[in-house]
């Protein structure tokens, strides 16, 4: 039973459809990515999915049903755009959050100091929000998301504005969250991200499911003969079985020729006297499959 | 749980714990303070409040003139004194003991005619107080009734009736608008306050990006419900202290406030006007919101609350046609719309016996109009509050996705 069921959902404002049929499920406990370009209908599709828009047709099932101000309470979300109140404290701020999505005082006492200490925000917390820098934004604006310990999980560009340390922060922090069975839906633009933490994703271009399915499953989907590899010697001009060779950062890509697969390449490197130190069969990287398939789109 | 209470009492403490909320609270009746202080100073450094002379050559001043009355800064008294002769006056006056004297002369009876000897033109009330002198003497040597007398120092008072008798007015009792005009400044001040906070609020949490947060944690109604209550009781707490301070003054001031003695209020009538006061705050706060969620910025959203102000400042404008005319048409009409229902349906009962039943089709209207103000709040909060770039147009409110608002 998935935990969010999204179904054939499209949805117009005014001429322009930003969400034309689009179909997913995301499964419990896994990191979803929703990725797509700018303007493509990821935003619209989350805010569906949060029940702030009414799709013009098809539906949304979230924890077994449509939404319900109850499962609100169950639901963390950091959006696009930041926003908590600018002339507020930090903790003040987060404390109002948390009492809207449920929490009574005394939870909160006993798990924002915890937070604020994790973000290594606790000596910015009598702060206002706008004499924070951007990073201690995100990292409160996660905060606001996740206090209140939520089942369903969904952000959007958690990484904005962090640097490497507290990228890896939260990184970490979302594999832990789904080691506890927690379901994440990811949208962001940083396909290495994306390629270390979610499980499936979902590929939206003009509305539209351009592909959809595990990760692995997708990159074998998009894998091709194409072999990288290192060699102890140069390599000559001209290799039996290879139609083309680039050169890439001391490597080299080989294509093989056509009815040459990657096993038989390799014998035949062997043969050829080639040294080889490393010999790999090459993964396209998300980042291909993103401009490949948005291009074909 | 319903979320309402939270997001009130949210927005209680955050007004009432700003600086601005303070100075209001407290500069305000200090503003009214001084204004009246420099008002009384004015009039006192306008005015000459010395005492003035009588010297009677007509033989006709009998009593000796009433100066018990306590003169202080408040109520300043003009005393009067009688001099034998004009040597004597004008020697008072050169002194500066008066600031001048009138002479009755020996025909006074046959020309009814004073003069009047000063260095400064005197104030209008020199005048009354000298021929109230002299009529009170002239009455007293033909030995009249006192309380003739007092009947002709006070007035008369003219009732006006229409012919059918619907229509009545009581043409002298001008103290009565007092209450009234309380009321209409209480609305003014406090709508324009806790409705300009909401406002506020509402484009701010627009501007900030606050909003998606929000929408994804409470039903915008109960979000909506809630941001009215909290700025509603920020009004009514600045109400309620205002009339505190009000009161102790009144009891400070009472001996130097006597005109208020004159007005009568019954419970019924505080009770309707401050009913309309509520249910118009509502209205005006849910009519801000609605603004709040379509606009774009607080400068815009600024330019659109001055409209607002207008309607309720009208009863003001026609104040003689409710005085003179308090069932008729632009009274009755000013009467039915929110934003001046309150000032003018209880200027109208000050003056004239509004029906009971046309008492209830303004609640009745003026509720039904409150409650479809907060529904289209609440839609325009969720359809708008995410358009961060335009403005949200009246006629979209009522389009296809207003049903899952």
């Amino acid at each position: 039973m998935s935990t969010i069921h999204v179904k054939n959902i499209s949805k117009s404002f005014g001429d322009t459809q930003a969400v034309k049929d689009v179909s997913f499920e995301v499964n419990p406990g896994e990191i979803f990515g929703l990725l797509g370009p700018n303007g493509s209908g990821k935003t619209t599709s989350i805010r569906v999915i949060l029940d702030i828009y009414q799709p013009d047709s098809g539906s949304v099932e979230i924890l077994d049903g449509p939404m319900t101000d109850e499962k609100l309470n169950r639901v963390g979300y950091l959006p696009e755009e930041r926003g908590l109140y600018q002339d507020v404290e930090v903790n003040r701020c987060l404390s109002y959050l948390a009492t809207l999505k449920g929490m009574t005082k005394a939870q909160i006492d006993k798990t924002l100091p915890a937070w604020l200490e994790r973000f290594d925000l606790t000596e910015h917390q009598k702060k206002k929000n706008k004499e924070l820098s951007k990073g201690m934004q995100q990292k409160a604006q996660l905060i606001a998301a996740l206090i209140h310990d939520p089942e369903i999980i969904i952000i959007d560009e958690p990484f904005s504005a962090l640097d490497p340390v507290n990228t890896q922060l939260v990184k970490d922090l979302l594999r832990e969250l789904r080691s506890a069975g927690k379901t994440i839906v990811m949208s962001t633009h940083q396909m290495n991200q994306v390629e270390t933490l979610c499980d499936r994703l979902v590929l939206i271009d003009y509305g539209k499911v351009l592909l959809e399915g595990g990760l692995s499953e997708i990159q074998d989907q998009f894998r091709t003969n194409q072999v990288i590899i290192t060699t102890a010697s140069p390599l000559p001009e001209k290799l039996e079985g290879v139609a083309k060779i680039e050169p890439m950062n001391g490597n080299f890509r080989l294509s093989p020729a056509e009815g040459t697969n990657a096993q038989d390449l390799l014998g035949l490197l062997v043969n050829q006297g080639v040294r080889l130190n490393t010999f790999e069969v090459a993964t396209p990287s998300l980042d291909e499959i993103f401009i490949q398939v948005v291009k074909k789109g | 749980m319903n979320k309402t209470l939270l997001v009130a009492t949210y927005e209680y403490k955050h007004h009432v714990a700003k600086k601005r909320f303070w100075l209001t609270l407290l500069l305000l009746p200090l503003g009214f303070a001084i204004l009246i202080l420099l008002s009384m100073l004015l009039s006192r450094s306008s005015y000459d409040f010395r005492p003035i002379g009588l010297v009677d050559k007509a033989d006709i001043i009998s009593l000796e003139p009433d100066n018990s009355a306590k003169s202080t800064f408040f109520n300043p008294q003009i005393y009067l004194h009688t001099f034998p002769d004009e040597a004597g006056a004008k020697k008072a006056v050169e002194t500066g003991e008066i600031q001048g004297f009138a002479v009755i002369p020996e025909g006074y009876l046959a020309s009814y005619q004073l003069d009047y000897w000063t260095n400064k033109q005197p104030a209008g009330e020199v005048q009354s107080k000298i021929i109230g002198f002299i009529s009170q003497n002239l009455l007293a040597a033909e030995e009249a009734d006192p309380a003739i007398l007092e009947r002709l120092s006070s007035g008369n008072q003219i009732s006006l009736e229409s012919l059918d008798g619907k229509t009545k007015s009581d043409g002298t009792g001008w103290h009565k608008i007092f209450v009234p005009i309380l009321i209409g400044i209480l609305n003014l001040i406090v709508v324009m306050y806790s409705g300009g906070y909401l406002l506020q609020a509402l484009v701010e949490e627009k501007e900030n990006r606050t909003m998606e947060i929000l929408l994804t944690s409470v039903p915008p109604r109960e979000m909506m419900t809630g941001k009215i209550i909290g700025n509603l009781s920020v009004g009514l707490t600045q109400i309620a202290v205002w009339a505190l301070i009000l009161f102790a003054g009144l009891i400070i001031f009472s001996d130097r406030l006597s005109f208020l003695a004159d007005i009568e209020l019954s419970g019924s009538y505080l009770a309707v006007s401050l009913a309309l006061l509520l249910i118009s705050f509502i209205f005006t706060a849910a009519l801000m919101a609605t603004i709040g969620a379509t606009m774009t910025s607080i400068q815009e959203s600024q330019s659109v609350t001055g409209l607002i102000v207008l309607p309720m400042m009208l009863p003001f404008y026609f104040i003689n046609v409710f005085i003179s005319n308090p069932n008729g048409v632009v009274a009755r009409l000013l009467s039915y719309i929110p934003l001046s229902a309150p000032l003018a349906l209880s200027m109208r009962m000050a003056f004239t016996s509004v029906p009971a039943i046309e008492i209830a089709f303004v609640f009745a209207l003026l509720i039904g109009l409150t409650v479809l103000m907060i529904w289209l709040a609440s839609v325009a909060f969720k359809r708008g509050m995410l358009q961060y770039s335009q403005k949200l147009s009246l006629r979209s409110l009522f389009k296809k996705e207003v049903n899952h608002a």
